[in-house]
């Protein structure tokens, strides 16, 4: 096998919803938009998808992964990237599902021996990092090989691939309709691609209404999922 | 021996508890299983930790944590996203996270109970989550359940049929049960309860002893 097909089907591997990332149990404020009928339709779905795209990842997630991955496998550059998402993300359901899905994604990678996945977990065990989605990413990603634009990818894939599962589960759209939002949102991972990516001193989101909807869903009787 | 034996033995560090899956379907009975292992195996000795996977609520959570039966700190939920059979299989990684957790924070713990959300006859535990699993059953949903053979009846450690008092009520022939049961579990074991008046529990009780902490093996 060549060296650039190995590569590609590792990513396939790690950028997949099997891969076991936990993220089957949250939908990032969707839920709670939807019990309040303020997601219900296709278009609000569309609509939604790209804004936390472009007003949340594109100028949060995106650049602390980018650092990330850059630093890695730097321990006390990473637990300083995870303190930043820490103090800078306000919902504690939205803060809290991001430390769980790292800490899942480095308990993964520490069983599949990925190098610092370990060191790293036991850091955040110890309370010294956080563990976030996207520094976690960025480390173990780092560590398989995968170039800064690759992650990207893979990243953006995942966040709309797992707000779309969601969507299907909570019977907002159907499989066909979330595979066409899946495709549309292709063209707007590619714009969010071509900007530059900000310093870690410049992190910035812009999502009140889900920052909102997930405060309120803690006190949420249904909850299918973790935020 | 056993890591757990030494531990019941001699009471020394450290160890990790076993883990046990309860799976079944919903209204089968699993939260009171559990109401009634609890105090059955702590009179043995041996301290419980739970993680719950409510699948809509945290009913099953709150139920234990307020029952009396176990410290509140002790029962973690865990949300099933609307997929109950993913989180304890395909994905089980947040499950693992929250057992780990529950080890760390009670190491003189002995087991740790992992209850899933409920869901269809198909469901199984990912052997990376468990030590040992049991498939609840009850007489109500209909005694032609042991021969559908899903594979929560097939492969579980072991298969408990619930509700056996109910089974004159709702036209449940609890021997053609028992008897198929038999058949397609190829000698693994099975234990009959009613979680009400407290049968059963003891055999229960016993094997998980004998099978899981190895107790008297």
């Amino acid at each position: 096998m060549t060296k650039s097909a190995d590569m590609t089907l590792a990513a396939f591997q790690h950028a997949d919803s099997f891969f076991p990332s936990a993220a089957v149990s949250f939908s990032w404020g969707l839920e709670a938009l939807s019990n309040r009928g303020l997601v219900a339709t296709r278009d609000d779905l569309s609509k939604f998808v790209n804004a936390q795209l472009i007003h949340r990842w594109a100028g949060f997630d995106r650049p602390v992964l980018v650092h990330a991955h850059a630093a890695a496998p730097e321990l006390a550059a990473l637990a300083e990237l995870d303190f930043l998402v820490e103090a800078q993300t306000l919902a504690r359901e939205q803060r809290e599902g991001s430390r769980r899905m790292g800490a899942a994604l480095l308990s993964v990678h520490a069983k599949l021996a990925t190098p610092g996945a370990e060191d790293f977990l036991s850091d955040v065990q110890r309370g010294d990092a956080c563990g976030h989605l996207a520094v976690a990413q960025g480390l173990v990603w780092r560590q398989l090989g995968f170039d800064a634009e690759l992650v990207q990818l893979m990243a953006a894939h995942g966040m709309c691939t797992g707000l779309l599962g969601a969507a299907v589960r909570l019977a907002i759209i159907g499989h066909v309709d979330a595979q066409l939002i899946l495709r549309e949102m292709h063209r707007s991972v590619e714009n969010v691609l071509a900007q530059p990516v900000c310093g870690p001193d410049a992190l910035n989101s812009f999502v009140p209404q889900t920052e909102i909807a997930s405060m309120n869903h803690e006190t949420d009787d249904m909850r299918l999922f973790a935020n | 021996m056993s890591k757990i034996v030494t531990k019941i033995q001699d009471g020394s560090a450290p160890r990790s508890a076993a883990r046990v899956g309860i799976g079944g379907p919903v209204g089968s009975g699993k939260t009171a299983l559990i109401e009634r292992l609890i105090p059955a195996l702590g009179a043995c000795g041996i301290e419980s930790a739970v993680v719950t996977n409510d699948l809509v609520t945290k009913e099953d959570a709150k139920r234990l944590q307020s029952s009396g039966l176990i410290s509140p700190d002790r029962v973690m939920a865990v949300e099933a996203g609307a997929c109950p059979h993913t989180i304890i299989r395909e994905d089980p990684t947040l499950n693992i996270a929250a057992a780990d957790e529950l080890a760390r924070k009670f190491p003189q713990a002995d087991v740790i109970f992992i209850e899933s959300g409920g869901d269809n006859l198909a469901s199984t535990f990912s052997l990376d989550l468990v030590d040992y699993w049991m498939f609840v059953i009850d007489t109500g949903a209909g005694d032609d359940i042991p021969r559908k053979k899903g594979p929560g009846i097939v492969r579980s450690d072991l298969l408990v049929i619930n509700k056996i008092d109910l089974a004159p009520h709702v036209g449940a022939n609890l021997e053609l049960m028992k008897r198929e049961a038999r058949e397609v579990r190829s000698g693994r074991p099975m234990v009959l309860t009613n979680c009400r008046d407290n049968i059963g529990i003891d055999d229960l009780v016993g094997k998980l002893r004998h099978d899981v902490l190895f107790v008297g093996a």
